[in-house]
C-alpha cells in the first residue's frame, strides 16, 4: 500500500530548483509571447536559450558542489547520474533551439509556442533523468513524449509531417500501454515501485514479463530493434530540428532510466538481461547499418545510423558493469555533438536547396567549404574515426565489453564499424568528389553556425582530450561500483 | 630542445594543417609555403633524431609521456627505437618531397595540403607511438585522408574512361561498386582502400583489446606490456594472428593486397608516394612493434606463415607488373611484390635479414616514391599512363628520364643505392632458413629488372606520339628539388650505410635476442622506462 506524507522543506525544494526555475521561465516566455505583440520569435528563442543556460549553470553548480538527495519517498532522486543526464538534455535542447531559429521563421503560425514545446519536453526529460520509481518513470516519460507528439506534427500543411506525427503518436501510445501493463505486473509481483527496493526480489515469470514490457517501452524510446519501426518515417517527416532533438535527448533520458532500472532493480538478474542486451545490440547495429546503405534521404540515413548507434550504446548495457555505464554516458556525449552538428548542417543546407536528398549534397564542398568540412567531421565521428570523439566513445564501449569477454558482441560491433564506414563515406563522396549541379554558394546563418561550431568543438575536444569528460562520467556512476560486481557477475549463470 | 624532437616532428604537420584551415583559399602561395615550412620543420627534426639516436644505449629514446586517460590506462607516449627512427625520417622526407611534387595542383589546394599533412603526421605518429591505443589511433587516422586524396585529386584508369555507353555510364557512376570489379574509377579505388584498411584495422583492434584484457595490467603501454605481459597457448596464437593479418592487410601481403595497386593507380602523385613509401610500412612496423615485442614466443612459432605468403607476393606482384600497361599499376604491383622481401627478411628472424628488412622499408620508400613522382609528372604532361601509347619522351624531358633511370636502378637494387644493401642483407640473412624463398626473391629481382626496363623503354625511348610533343621537362627548382632530394638520400645512404646499420642494428639485436632466446625478458635498454 502506497501512502504519501508530503513534507517538503526548503532544502528539499533546492533539489528541484532547476526544474522549477525552467518551468517558471517557460511560463514567462509563453506569457511574453501572447502579451507583447511586437516580440519576434527570435527574441523568444534567445530568451529560451537564456533560461536553458541558467538552468545548465545551476545543474553544473549542483554537480560541482555535490548537492544530492532524494525526494517523495525515492521517487525523485538527484544524484550525479541524474545531473549528468540533465546537463546532457539541457545542452541538447539549447543547441536544438539554436538550430530551430532559421527553421521556425518559415512556420506560418505558432512560432512562439514551438520553443515552449521544446523546453517543455526538456523539462520532462530532466525529470526522467531523476525518476527512480516506476510511477515516476511512467509520468515523466509520457510528459516528455507529449511535447514530441505535437512537435513532430508541427508542419501542419506537410503531409509527411502529419503522417510522421500520427505514426509516432499511435506507436507511442501503444508503448505507453505496454509500459503501464509492465508496471502493474512488476508491482503485483514485488509490491513496490521503487527501484532500489526491488533489488533483493526472487525471480518469477510475472516479474520477467513485466520487465520485458517495460524494456519494450523504453526500447521504443531509444529506437532499438525490434522497436524501431517508427524511427525512419518520423525522422524524415518531422521538422528537422525536432528530428535532431528526437535523435538525442529522449534517448539520453531513457538510457538514464534503463541504467537505473537494470543496474539497481535488476542487478541480481544480470546474467539474464545481459543476453537480452547482447541480442538487441547485435540486431540493432547490424540492421541499422545495413539498411542505412540503401538510403537516399539524409534524414533517413541518420535515422538508421541512429538505430545502429543505439546498438553500440547497448554494448555498454550488455557489459552491465560500471565501466559499461561510464562508456554509455561518454558515448552519448560524443553522439550529442556529432549528431546535432550533422543535423545543424542538414538544416543549413535544406534552408537553401529545399531538399534533404543525399543526391543534392553533390559538390557541397564547392558550395560551402565550411558546411562540408563540418559535415565531414560529424560523419566521421559517427563512423568512429580518430581523432574524433566517436572513436573514443566506441573504443570505450568495446573495452567495457572486452572486460566482460563478450566476444560475439565485439566481433559484430567491429564488423559494423566497417559497414557503417561505407555509407558515411558515400555522403562524403557526394560532398567532396561529385561536382555540383548548381554551384551557387550556400551560406549558413549565425545561429546555425553557433550550433555547428559547438558541434565541431565538442567533437574535436572529446576526441583529442577526453580525460576530464571520462572522469566526469566515471564520477557520476560511483554508486554502481558497489552494486554490480564486475568480475563475479559472469560466473553466475541462470539456473546455477 | 632535443627531447622535444618527436613532439616537433609530430605536431609540425598537424599545426600546419590547422593553420591552413584559417588561411584564405585565395592565398595560394601562402598555403603552399605553410605546408612546405611545416613539413620542412618536421624533416629537420627527424634528421636530428636520426643522427642523435644513441646507438650504444639502444631502446626507446626521445621519450615523451603524458597521461591521457588513467581510467582506461592510456598515455600519450612517444618514443623511437632504431626501427621507428629511420621510418619517421623516411616519412618526413616523403612528406617534404610530396608537397613540392604536388606544387602545381590547381583544384582546392588548401584541402589537398590539409589532408596530405594529416596523412603524413598520422603515419609519423604510428612510428613513434609507444602506446597501443595511440598506435591504433594514428593508424586509423592515416586511412581516412586517403579516401579524399584519392577521390578528389586522383585520376580514373583507362578502362573507366572508355565506359561511355549508357549502361557503362550508369555502372561507373553507381556507388554500389563494392562488388563492381569492372569499374576502375577513382571512387572505387578510394572506397576499396578505406574498407580494406578499416577491416584490417578492426581485426588488429580486436587483437589489441585481447592484449589489453588478458594482460590483466589495465594498460595500453607497449613497454609495460612487453616486459610484464605473458601470453601462452591458444590465446597467444589467436592474438598473434589477429595482429599479423590485421596489420599485414596494409603491408599488403598476398592475398590481402588487391586494394593497393588500385589505390596507387588512382592516387595523385604525392599521395602515391606517401602511400607506397610509408603507409604500407605501417603494416610491417606494427607487426614488429606489437607482434614481435609483446608476443615473442608466438612470433617465433608462427612467423613462417609470412615466409610462405611472401612467395606469392613476390611472384604474383612481379608477374602482374610485367604484364600491366598502366605506369602506376606497374609501380603499384612492383611495390606489393617488393613488400614480399620485407616479409621474408622479417620471417627469417635473423639479425642480418631483419636489419635488411628495416633498411629495405626505408630504401623502398625512397625508390618507389621517386618512381611515383615521375609517373605523376609524365601523367601531368601527357594525361596518359598507358605505356604502349607513350614513348620517346626522353627528347622532351631529359631530366625526368635521367632521374627515372636512377629510380629504376634504385628499385632494382643496383650497388650504390641503399636498396642494394637492403636486398643483399635480406638474401644473405634468410638463406640459411628459407633457401627456397631466397631463390624466389632472386627471381623476383630479375622480374623487377624486366618490368622496370620494359616500362622505361616504353616511356622514354622509341617513337614519340606527336600528340605528346608539347610535354615539358621539370626545369624549375621546385620540380627538381624533391627528386634530387630523394636521389641524394638514396645514394648517400647507399654509399655510407654505416650510421644506418648502427641505428637499426642497435634495436634489431635485442629484439631478436628476445624472440630467439626468450629467457632474458627484461633487457637492459628498457629497464629505466618501467615505472
Amino acid at each position: 500500500m502506497l501512502t504519501f506524507n508530503l513534507t517538503l522543506s526548503g532544502s528539499d525544494l533546492l533539489l528541484l530548483l532547476p526544474e522549477i526555475f525552467l518551468t517558471l521561465w517557460l511560463c514567462v516566455v509563453l506569457c511574453l509571447d501572447f502579451s507583447l505583440k511586437r516580440i519576434t520569435h527570435q527574441q523568444l528563442a534567445y530568451l529560451s536559450i537564456g533560461g536553458l543556460g541558467i538552468t545548465g549553470l545551476m545543474l553544473i553548480g549542483m554537480d560541482v558542489t555535490g548537492i544530492t538527495g532524494a525526494l517523495f519517498k525515492n521517487m525523485f532522486v538527484l544524484d550525479h547520474l541524474a545531473l549528468f543526464f540533465k546537463i546532457l538534455v539541457v545542452l541538447a535542447t539549447a543547441l536544438v533551439v539554436f538550430m530551430s531559429i532559421d527553421y521556425v521563421r518559415d512556420f506560418r503560425f505558432f512560432k512562439g509556442e514551438y520553443y515552449c514545446m521544446v523546453v517543455m519536453s526538456a523539462i520532462g526529460m530532466m525529470f526522467m533523468a531523476s525518476s527512480n520509481d516506476l510511477l515516476s518513470v511512467f509520468v515523466t516519460l509520457e510528459f516528455s513524449t507529449f511535447g514530441f507528439y505535437v512537435l513532430v506534427a508541427y508542419l501542419r500543411d506537410d503531409i509527411r509531417s502529419s503522417e510522421a506525427g500520427l505514426k509516432f503518436f499511435i506507436l507511442g501510445v501503444f508503448a505507453a500501454g505496454l509500459l503501464a501493463y509492465g508496471i502493474s505486473l512488476v508491482y503485483g509481483e514485488t509490491g513496490t515501485m521503487v527501484f532500489s527496493e526491488m533489488a533483493g526480489n526472487q525471480g518469477s515469470y510475472g516479474l520477467a514479463i513485466g520487465f520485458i514490457l517495460i524494456f519494450a517501452a523504453l526500447g521504443f524510446k531509444i529506437g532499438a530493434v525490434p522497436f524501431h519501426s517508427w524511427i525512419p518515417d518520423t525522422y524524415q517527416g518531422a521538422p528537422t530540428p525536432v528530428t535532431a532533438f528526437l535523435s538525442i535527448a529522449p534517448k539520453g533520458a531513457a538510457l538514464a532510466i534503463l541504467i537505473r532500472m537494470f543496474y539497481v532493480a535488476l542487478a541480481s538478474f544480470k546474467p539474464m538481461w545481459v543476453v537480452v542486451f547482447v541480442l538487441a545490440s547485435i540486431v540493432s547495429m547490424t540492421y541499422g547499418n545495413v539498411v542505412a546503405i540503401a538510403q537516399k534521404n539524409i534524414k533517413r540515413l541518420l535515422a538508421y545510423s541512429g538505430i545502429a548507434q543505439i546498438g553500440n550504446i547497448m554494448i555498454g548495457l550488455a557489459a552491465g558493469t560500471k565501466q559499461g555505464s561510464d562508456a554509455i554516458m561518454f558515448f552519448l556525449l560524443t553522439y550529442l555533438f556529432a549528431n546535432l552538428g550533422a543535423f545543424a548542417v542538414i538544416i543549413a543546407v535544406s534552408q537553401v536547396i529545399r531538399s534533404d536528398e543525399i543526391e543534392d549534397y553533390n559538390g557541397l564542398n564547392r558550395r560551402s567549404p565550411f558546411l562540408a568540412a563540418a559535415m565531414l567531421l560529424f560523419l566521421l565521428s559517427l563512423a568512429g574515426v580518430p581523432p574524433l570523439a566517436g572513436f573514443i566513445g566506441k573504443l570505450y564501449l568495446f573495452v567495457a565489453a572486452m572486460e566482460q569477454e563478450l566476444y560475439t558482441l565485439l566481433v559484430v560491433g567491429l564488423v559494423n564499424i566497417v559497414i557503417s564506414m561505407y555509407y558515411y563515406l558515400i555522403v562524403v563522396k557526394k560532398m567532396y568528389i561529385n561536382e555540383p549541379t548548381d554551384p551557387s554558394p550556400i551560406a549558413a546563418s549565425m545561429p546555425i553556425k553557433v550550433a555547428v561550431y559547438v558541434g565541431i568543438a565538442g567533437t574535436l575536444v572529446l576526441g583529442i582530450y577526453p580525460g576530464p569528460f571520462i572522469d566526469w562520467a566515471v564520477d557520476a556512476t560511483l554508486m554502481f561500483s558497489n552494486i554490480v560486481a564486475p568480475v563475479a557477475a559472469l560466473s553466475v549463470l541462470p539456473g546455477s | 630542445m632535443g627531447e622535444y624532437a618527436l613532439l616537433i616532428i609530430l605536431f609540425a604537420p598537424f599545426l600546419g594543417a590547422t593553420a591552413l584551415v584559417f588561411i584564405p583559399r585565395k592565398e595560394e602561395l601562402l598555403v603552399r609555403m605553410t605546408a612546405a615550412v611545416s613539413s620542412g620543420i618536421a624533416l629537420l627534426a627527424s634528421f636530428y633524431i636520426f643522427f642523435a639516436y644513441d646507438t650504444t644505449k639502444g631502446g626507446y629514446q626521445f621519450v615523451q609521456r603524458f597521461s591521457w586517460s588513467d581510467e582506461l590506462g592510456i598515455a600519450f607516449y612517444l618514443g623511437v627505437d632504431g626501427i621507428g627512427g629511420p621510418l619517421v625520417f623516411a616519412s618526413a622526407i616523403l612528406l617534404f618531397a610530396g608537397i613540392f611534387v604536388s606544387w602545381h595542383i590547381k583544384d582546392r589546394i588548401k584541402e589537398f595540403y590539409i589532408f596530405l599533412l594529416i596523412l603524413a603526421a598520422a603515419t609519423i605518429g604510428v612510428f613513434m607511438s609507444l602506446d597501443l591505443f595511440f598506435l591504433y589511433f594514428f593508424y586509423e587516422m592515416s586511412v581516412l585522408p586517403m579516401y579524399l586524396l584519392l577521390g578528389v585529386w586522383g585520376s580514373h584508369t583507362k578502362g573507366y574512361l572508355s565506359m561511355t555507353d549508357p549502361e557503362g555510364l550508369k555502372l561507373r557512376d553507381s556507388v554500389g561498386f563494392i562488388f563492381n570489379f569492372a569499374s576502375n574509377s577513382k571512387e572505387y579505388a578510394a572506397m576499396k582502400l578505406v574498407l580494406f584498411l578499416s577491416a584490417g584495422a578492426v581485426v588488429a583492434l580486436m587483437g589489441i583489446l585481447l592484449i589489453y584484457h588478458f594482460s590483466g595490467l589495465h594498460t595500453f603501454d607497449i613497454v609495460v606490456l612487453r616486459e610484464k605481459a605473458h601470453f601462452t597457448g591458444t590465446l597467444a596464437t589467436v592474438i598473434w594472428f589477429l595482429i599479423f593479418f590485421g596489420f599485414a592487410s596494409i603491408a599488403p601481403i598476398w592475398p590481402l593486397h588487391s586494394w593497393s595497386p588500385v589505390g596507387h593507380a588512382a592516387a595523385p602523385a604525392a599521395t602515391s608516394m606517401l602511400h607506397a613509401g610509408v603507409l604500407m610500412k605501417l603494416g610491417h612496423f606494427s607487426i614488429i612493434r606489437v607482434g614481435y615485442e609483446i608476443l615473442p614466443e608466438t612470433t617465433r612459432e608462427w612467423i613462417p606463415v609470412a615466409a610462405i605468403l611472401c612467395v606469392f607476393s613476390i611472384i604474383y606482384g612481379g608477374l602482374v607488373s610485367y604484364f600491366a600497361k598502366d605506369t602506376k599499376y606497374v609501380i603499384g604491383y612492383s611495390s606489393s611484390s617488393h613488400m614480399g622481401y620485407i616479409f621474408l627478411g622479417m620471417a627469417a628472424l635473423d639479425y642480418i635479414s631483419l636489419t635488411g628488412a628495416v633498411i629495405y622499408m626505408f630504401a623502398h620508400a625512397l625508390a618507389t616514391s621517386m618512381l611515383f613522382a615521375m609517373a605523376g609528372w609524365v601523367y601531368d604532361q601527357t594525361h596518359s599512363r598507358d605505356i604502349p601509347s607513350l614513348g620517346g619522351l626522353i627528347e622532351r624531358m631529359p631530366f625526368i628520364a635521367g632521374a627515372f633511370i636512377i629510380a629504376c636502378m634504385a628499385s632494382i637494387g643496383m650497388p650504390g643505392t641503399v636498396n642494394f644493401i637492403a636486398e643483399i642483407m635480406i638474401i644473405m640473412g634468410s638463406w640459411e632458413k628459407y633457401p627456397f624463398q631466397v631463390v624466389v626473391a632472386m627471381f623476383g629481382i630479375v622480374l623487377t629488372m624486366a618490368y622496370l626496363f620494359k616500362m622505361m623503354r616504353g616511356l622514354f625511348y622509341g617513337q614519340m606520339d606527336p600528340h605528346f610533343a608539347h610535354s615539358a621537362d621539370a626545369t624549375h627548382w621546385v620540380d627538381r628539388m624533391p627528386l634530387l632530394l630523394l636521389i641524394a638520400c638514396s645514394i648517400i645512404l647507399g654509399i655510407f650505410p654505416g650510421r644506418f646499420l648502427e641505428v637499426v642494428g642497435s634495436t634489431v639485436g635485442p629484439l631478436l635476442d628476445r624472440i630467439n632466446q626468450v629467457t632474458p625478458l627484461i633487457t637492459h635498454n628498457t629497464q629505466d622506462l618501467l615505472h
